[in-house]
């Protein structure tokens, strides 16, 4: 057996445009994931008891069940009750709402570590409840969260493999079947192996750059 | 969706209960083995460790089970399936659980195995006897959320042939054409025993000894 | 370098195993081991529960006129091929339609049914013939003979379809027509005909088929010590047209039987 790269790599262009899609949707959806899983810890925070309670349950069944189970019932079951979703659209939205679910107890385990000490502080000082959250609250959690965030953003990037399914001609797709079609599979998988590594180095990269930022800022 | 295919689902999660099972406590020797080596002292050992987890966090598990499917036997060595993913499985959680326990190990009070060596321990024994047992308390929920994410992640064996839970139902909705019951039974059944192993992890969590204090 | 010795030692052991003769194996073992997935009705599928479909069948038969056991490996389509290469098994059940381009790196059995190309549309839509799908949202699954011949067939078309979604698998392709997305998805006849008869009221089969004749063959190693294997494989198929077992097993799986030739050896694509 031998490995001959040079048949993959001639479809560079494809491969490109597969990185691509995958790095669009990753960026994409784990910000949006990210956003919305504050709005979501907030909410539960700052909602009283019934809204705690009423977000925790979605929040499970999320975290409880395979990315892969959630997007074919999206997409597939969607138009079922009249949510005829673009390929697209479903990808973008169920990378989201599956990384909200994480990033909102992510977060909540974030307000928890502020001591309720200081918030009261802040409160006796005639500050707002927005100020409180942006001025006191956020930068408090921020050096806590980070790292989680992190590996948050590489158990993303890895999902976005299973939008193949709902036909959004992502990364792992594109390359396995340049594999395929040229009769060289394992060549394939190892090119996948070492761009998905480089991506992943990378995010953690920039995570062990903002963590030292953040506590240069906070010390 | 009829009773008989319902229960070929929970059959096939027993599958899925037994590999995420023996992977995930595999994983936990193989991680506590990486700390170790990281902590050594020793420069090769430190760096090996370092590029096992960097490589095994940073490519996709579907990846890397192909790679042990089909690369190994070019050198001769050919794993069967449930070999194949259990290993896949248990070198995939190694890394994500030394990560995990990295800050459990950073967090044992030097004093505390300052006394240990005073009291005769090796630097093995105190980080077999002190270290790791104080590093697992600590990092116990994190344990639990691994295996969480593993019992999910493991619907990705079935590429190495072997049928668990998600393609038990791949398999269903490809001879009765109906995903969408079949998927949706599927689902329910990873949430039921991801939230029997929460509750699981809740109680064993208050049944542990607690924390020592700083 | 004691690791280079080791890595020349295993190339060289299995350089040797490959220069053995594959029938002497399978008859020395006594189990014959083969390739497939499970989610290609009515070839393989898993019928309430169990494995079962054409393959299994023929399979059956052949392992009992060579007088050895089968063995199943089960893979999904992707890990099939490169399974069969890796030298985990001795030949794929599949089937694949057999195309010139494979036939350069695969040794096909004789055939075992007919491949041709045709449409699979939502029961309520409105295509009647093949040429109905200028306009429309059509698909099939990616890295497949069966879309190749679509795409050319749809060039000819005067309106082009409006779409043709690639799908990771022809399972993913029928949801969508389920599901609205899309109106028809192009198959091979087998294939297609046994998913409108089990859901008669979501699919129907838009006949003639618009594709040229091709034909489904068991892929196998190319390699020349696994000739005498293929051989016997193909002795034993022909020896069941023959006597018509194979057309009382396409009568079984398929409703119908096909008028295959004995050996392709220039395919139509």
């Amino acid at each position: 057996m031998s490995f001959d790269f040079a048949v993959i790599l001639a479809k560079l262009p494809q491969i490109l445009s597969g990185l691509g899609v995958t790095i669009l949707i990753w960026i994409a959806g784990t910000l949006a994931a990210a956003v919305l899983g504050f709005v979501i810890a907030t909410l539960r925070r700052f909602g009283g008891r019934p809204v705690d309670v009423l977000l925790q349950l979605p929040i499970e069944v999320l975290r409880g069940t395979p990315f892969l189970v959630q997007i074919f019932l999206l997409y597939f079951g969607g138009p079922y009750i009249g949510l005829r979703l673009d390929p697209w659209v479903a990808g973008l939205l169920g990378i989201s709402i599956y990384g909200a679910a994480y990033y909102a107890e992510i977060f909540r385990a974030g307000y928890q570590s502020v001591p309720p000490g200081h918030v009261e502080a802040a409160e006796c000082v005639g500050l707002t409840r927005n100020q409180i959250i942006t001025a006191i609250l956020l930068p408090e959690m921020a050096l806590l969260v980070m790292p989680p965030s992190i590996n948050m953003a590489v158990i993303l990037l890895k999902e976005t493999a299973l939008l193949s399914l709902i036909t959004v001609p992502e990364m792992t797709m594109t390359v396995q079947a340049i594999g395929s079609q040229q009769y060289a599979f394992v060549e394939a998988l190892v090119i996948l192996a070492l761009v998905y590594w480089a991506l992943v180095e990378l995010a953690n990269w920039l995570g062990r750059l903002a963590e030292r930022n953040l506590s240069k800022l906070s010390a | 969706m009829t009773w008989k295919l319902f229960s070929l689902l929970l059959e096939a999660s027993l599958m899925t209960i037994f590999v995420s099972t023996v992977s995930i406590l595999l994983g936990l020797v193989m991680a506590i083995i990486l700390s170790g080596l990281r902590m050594s002292g020793n420069r090769v050992a430190y760096a090996g460790a370092g590029v096992f987890i960097s490589f095994f966090r940073g490519v996709p598990l579907l990846v890397q089970l192909l790679l042990i499917f089909n690369l190994l036997p070019v050198i001769g060595i050919t794993l069967p399936s449930l070999a194949t993913a259990i290993i896949g499985l248990s070198l995939c959680t190694a890394a994500y659980q030394a990560e995990n326990l990295r800050g459990g190990f950073e967090g044992v009070a030097p004093g505390l195995i300052e006394s240990a060596e005073m009291a005769g321990f090796t630097k093995v024994q105190s980080f077999i006897w002190i270290r790791t047992p104080i590093a697992l308390r600590v990092t116990f929920p994190a344990l639990v959320n691994e295996a969480i994410l593993i019992l999910k992640a493991s619907s990705l064996v079935s590429v190495v042939g072997l049928i668990e839970l998600t393609k038990m139902a791949q398999n269903l909705s490809a001879s009765t054409y109906q995903p969408l019951p079949i998927f949706a039974s599927a689902g329910l059944i990873y949430l039921a025993i991801n939230l029997v192993v929460a509750w699981i992890g809740r109680r064993a969590e208050n049944a542990l000894p607690g924390l020592p204090s700083r | 370098m004691r690791k280079h010795l080791f890595a020349a030692a295993a190339l060289c052991a299995s350089a040797v195993m490959a220069h053995a003769d594959a029938l002497d194996d399978v008859m020395a073992a006594g189990v014959m081991k083969v390739g497939t997935e499970t989610a290609f009705a009515p070839f393989d599928f898993i019928d309430a529960g169990t494995h079962t479909g054409l393959n299994m069948d023929v399979f059956t038969e052949i392992g009992k006129d060579m007088g050895v056991e089968i063995e199943w490996i089960t893979l999904d389509w992707t890990g099939v091929l490169p399974g069969l290469e890796a030298g985990r098994f001795d030949v794929v059940a599949g089937p694949a339609t057999i195309t010139a381009e494979r036939m350069k790196r695969y040794r096909f059995s004789s055939p075992i049914a007919e491949a041709t190309v045709a449409l699979l549309a939502c029961a309520k839509c409105d295509i009647e013939t093949p040429e109905d799908i200028a306009g429309k949202a059509i698909g099939g699954a990616t890295g497949t003979a069966q879309l190749a011949q679509l795409q050319e067939f749809a060039a000819t078309l005067d309106t082009p379809p409006t779409s043709i979604s690639e799908y990771v698998s022809f399972n993913e392709s029928y949801a969508d027509i389920a599901s609205g997305r899309i109106e028809a998805v192009a198959n091979s006849l087998p294939n297609i005909a046994f998913v409108a008869s089990q859901r008669p009221e979501v699919f129907k089969v838009v006949k003639p088929a618009f594709g040229t004749p091709t034909y489904f063959g068991y892929p196998g190693r190319i390699e020349p010590e696994y000739a005498s294997l293929m051989d016997k494989i193909d002795e034993i198929l022909l020896a069941m047209k023959a006597d018509g077992r194979m057309a009382e097993l396409q009568e079984k799986w398929f409703g119908t039987t096909f008028d295959m030739p004995d050996y392709i050896t220039e395919p139509n694509i």
